[in-house]
């Protein structure tokens, strides 16, 4: 357990672990301190400036997503900090072309609309190259891009594949996937952590591309990934007119985790609506068809068929193979099912490589 | 080549460097190749290749500096002239101050300097013809004496040179002479140098010394007339330094632009080694790629370290978590050269030096409307009349504007030419001493032109680290852009509230201090932003 301190924050007395960041002392103080480069995922960057508050003692505010309590601080929210959270939106608002390109949230929006901040020009070089990919799974407009780093970071310290680059210095700069190639091209894996990081919706998901409904009309409904054992936690976006699922999504706190998926959990979810889906139950009838049954007499069929292998040929003439989709218990019960029902050891899961 | 290049994150920089002047430009396929070769994912050096101007530049490119000086000297026009004039094949680059204001209109082609840039220039340097040679024009002075050049180890030693280093005192007393001599850096932060040697100190070993030789600052010559006139001098002081912290590794960070500068210190380093006087220690140059904001310290340790050179949260400092995460001691060329004369006559002597209640000396950068620019070592406490006229043989026309000290020093107008130019003295001004690069500016030159040029090389230079340098150098820009047509962008107390937020909440010097020249401006020539409305009530 680290030591408590105490500090002052708005002048109130404030306790916090020793080394906790200010940003997360103060929200469980209830002062809500606004981020847009920070992501608890990454090392703290201090670039957007958002969070800056007053420190006594510091020349100048300090970012509270960087900055770590110490004893007897006092922390002040209240002096020129509105005033800076502003105009610092103004400033990246005077670039922000395209404030929605997929119908993702964007606290860029949220924060301007709470403060009433507005652009006082567009900067003539504010339009970005545009960027293409040919990729089918995530889209990318520059123009909503406000350079936060924070997918780029993403690549670097999360997955480690540092896809993304913020390229080149001056009004130029800009992030894309490395060298401006398609992520295809790159060591990119497409689980579209970016685009869960990202704050403004600059990436988004084209697989959705079907629903023109923004993320946020969207029903949540808590689930697990059924894709392999590990379990993570994913939240189906049904769209509530149609009832269908148009996304999955992942909250950074859940445990499993921490919001990250792969690209199967994110994006490899049109399974569950698709024609082919197998819906009840078949059984090849004499004729050499599948014919619809009832759980009972497709199990009976099942395990008479088995009994039947067991009895001509022997136990070990039966192998089983599971589902690389099935949890850790469900692969134990199949092992066992192997093991001590149909007498063989020929059991493996394609999770095992 | 790959084969032979170090596979540590640290050579990066440097193998970019070898693979654009041994083999060419570091295109997409050259940058995967190093990454693969060093086994760092293609992602991170296609940032670092990206984020420094030269490294996709041919060596032999023509560069045509547009700093302020050049651009009074009509240098755009220049450039204009030369992208006619090259043939296909030969990138004609507009730069950033190329630090050779002495010699505006200046330009580079490969390692070679061209002064005085004219229509024939440029058509000699296309053609290859060698061009006229680069000369100092400089003054003698009791602490670094640029009228003196050591030409080699044999010629400093004659004059007394490495006695210092011989006969070194005890840390103690290094850090007591440093503080009565009041040194503080001479890079433009003016950090007193005895309380950051004394940190140094107090960190556990090991450390590093590291010498910002990245000299950029707009109008500031200093460091390298120092490099190319008394490179044995500024080691000497840095062998003190490395010596002092216990540091058995020395780099010196050099801007790639600084042709001569390299190959001098190159021979002076290699003379030491042979001479024996670096004894289990090693002096490294690690040399730049183009950017500005590895000047600043911890922009510097970060590309020293192969990443893009954009500036650390403070604190901590890098006297106590520096280059690689160790103490690191970083000194300014000029001020690290002027640590031996401290330590040969004393600190109080060297003190004594100053005028108008200001101590020691400094070497003062003079360009623009003056008759002799260059480079001259005076005392702190000079006004800008004394050193233009004492020095630079006076102006060559009426006065319009003056820097005092580098981009960010802020823009005076004539009546500040009988002000002390120090901290104190110009703090009512609103301005600083900064790096002393001083440039002399002609009534006819719009101070407008001035502040829209100084935001746009900001705007150009900020690395994309945070939202109010990396926005409000443009906005600014755009600002004064439309104004000289006429157009007014934002009204006064909103751009008033940008220069505020980019003061107080920008990571490093770059943002914070590019609003000085504006609110001098706003200050100083008001008519020519009524356009603009009222200032904010304050």
């Amino acid at each position: 357990m680290k030591p408590t301190v105490t500090f002052t924050l708005d002048g109130q007395k404030a306790s916090a672990p020793e080394g906790e960041l200010l940003v997360h002392a103060a929200a469980r103080h209830g002062v809500f301190i606004p981020t847009l480069c920070h992501d608890d995922k990454l090392d703290p960057y201090g670039g957007c400036r958002m969070c800056v508050v007053g420190v006594e003692g510091s020349p100048r505010p300090l970012p509270a997503c960087a900055t770590r309590v110490r004893e007897g601080m006092a922390v002040s929210t209240n002096s020129s900090v509105p005033q800076y959270r502003k105009t610092l939106t103004e400033m990246l608002l005077a670039e922000h072309l395209n404030p929605n390109p997929g119908g993702r949230p964007n606290e860029l929006m949220d924060m301007a609309a709470e403060l009433g901040a507005e652009a006082p020009f567009i900067l003539p070089d504010a339009k970005r190259e545009e960027y293409d990919d040919r990729n089918r799974l995530m889209g990318y407009d520059p123009d909503a891009c406000i350079l936060c780093n924070r997918c780029v970071r993403y690549t670097q310290e999360v997955m480690q594949c540092s896809a993304l680059s913020l390229e080149g210095r001056g009004p130029h700069a800009r992030i894309v996937p490395t060298h401006g190639y398609s992520w295809l091209d790159t060591e990119c894996e497409l689980c579209g952590g970016c685009l869960s990081v990202c704050p403004t919706g600059a990436i988004y998901e084209k697989f959705e591309e079907g629903t023109r409904r923004p993320e946020r009309a969207l029903t949540k409904v808590k689930s697990t990934c059924t894709f392999c054992g590990v379990g993570c936690q994913i939240d189906l976006n049904v769209d509530p007119e149609t009832n269908r699922i148009v996304k999955v999504t992942s909250d950074s706190s859940y445990v499993s985790n921490e919001g990250n998926l792969c690209v199967k959990g994110r994006f490899a979810f049109n399974f569950v609506h698709h024609p082919d889906r197998l819906t009840e139950p078949l059984v090849r009838g004499e004729d050499g068809e599948l014919h619809p049954a009832t759980w009972e007499h497709a199990l009976q069929t099942a395990a008479e068929g088995l009994q039947g292998v067991k009895e001509r040929h022997g136990p070990l003439a039966i192998g089983v193979l599971a589902s690389a989709r099935l949890t850790m218990e469900e692969n134990y019960l199949i092992q066992k099912l192997a093991r001590t029902v149909l007498g063989t050891n020929s059991v493996h899961s394609c999770e095992a490589t | 080549m790959l084969p032979e290049l170090p596979t540590a994150r640290t050579r990066l920089l440097d193998n970019l460097g070898r693979i654009r002047r041994e083999v060419g430009p570091v295109t997409p396929e050259v940058s995967d190749a190093i990454a693969d070769h060093m086994n760092i994912r293609r992602g991170e050096v296609d940032e670092v290749v990206s984020f420094y101007s030269f490294l996709r530049l041919p060596v032999d490119a023509l560069r045509v500096c547009i700093g302020p000086v050049c651009d009074c000297l009509g240098a755009r026009e220049l450039a204009e002239q030369a992208r006619e004039l090259a043939p296909a094949g030969l990138p004609v680059v507009e730069v950033e101050c190329l630090g050779h204001c002495d010699l505006a209109p200046a330009g580079t082609r490969g390692d070679l300097v061209l002064p005085s840039l004219s229509r024939p220039a440029l058509e000699d340097a296309i053609e290859g013809r060698p061009t006229s040679l680069v000369f100092h024009s400089t003054n003698t002075g009791p602490s670094i004496d640029l009228a003196t050049t050591d030409e080699t180890l044999l010629d400093y030693e004659a004059r007394g040179g490495f006695a210092v280093l011989r006969n070194l005192p005890s840390n103690e007393r290094i850090v007591e002479e440093l503080k009565a001599s009041s040194l503080a850096g001479y890079g433009g932060a003016g950090f007193p140098t005895g309380v950051k040697w004394e940190a140094v100190a107090r960190e556990p070993a090991p450390r590093y010394v590291v010498i910002n030789a990245d000299e950029g600052e707009p109008g500031t010559i200093k460091d390298r007339y120092v490099m190319e006139r008394r490179p044995h001098l500024m080691l000497e002081g840095m062998l003190v330094a490395m010596r002092f912290a216990g540091a058995t590794e020395g780099f010196i960070y050099l801007r790639e632009e600084y042709a001569t500068a390299r190959v001098r210190l190159t021979r002076a380093i290699d003379e030491l080694r042979l001479a024996g006087l670096l004894e289990g220690l090693s002096i490294e140059l690690v040399i730049g790629a183009g950017a500005y904001i590895c000047g600043e310290e911890t922009a510097m340790l970060e590309s020293m370290e192969g990443r893009r050179g954009m500036p650390r949260l403070k604190p901590p400092f890098p006297s106590e978590v520096g280059y690689l995460g160790l103490p690191t001691l970083i000194n300014n060329v000029e001020t690290i050269a002027h640590v031996p004369a401290i330590l040969r006559n004393g600190g109080a002597a060297w003190a004594a030096l100053g005028k108008r209640g200001a101590t020691g000396v400094r070497l003062w950068s003079l360009s623009g409307a003056v008759r002799l620019p260059g480079c001259y070592e005076a005392p702190n406490g000079s006004t800008l009349r004394e050193l233009i006229d004492e020095h630079a043989g006076g102006a060559t026309d009426e006065i319009g504007a003056i820097v005092p000290g580098g981009a960010a020093s802020g823009i005076l107008p004539p009546d500040a030419l009988d002000v002390p130019l120090t901290r104190d003295g110009l703090r009512d001004w609103g301005a600083g001493a900064g790096s002393a690069g001083v440039q002399v500016f002609p009534a006819s030159y719009s101070p407008l032109r001035l502040l829209r040029e100084t935001m746009r090389f900001f705007a150009e230079e900020s690395c994309q680290k945070c939202t109010p340098c990396r926005i409000g150098n443009r906005g600014l820009h755009h600002l004064f852009e439309q104004l000289e047509h006429g157009r007014v962008a934002m009204p006064r107390g909103q751009a008033e509230e940008w220069l505020d937020a980019m003061a107080a909440t920008s990571i490093c010097g770059l943002g914070q201090g590019s609003p000085f020249p504006v609110r001098n401006a706003f200050r100083f020539w008001p008519d020519l932003f009524a356009r603009l409305g009222e200032p904010a009530v304050r």
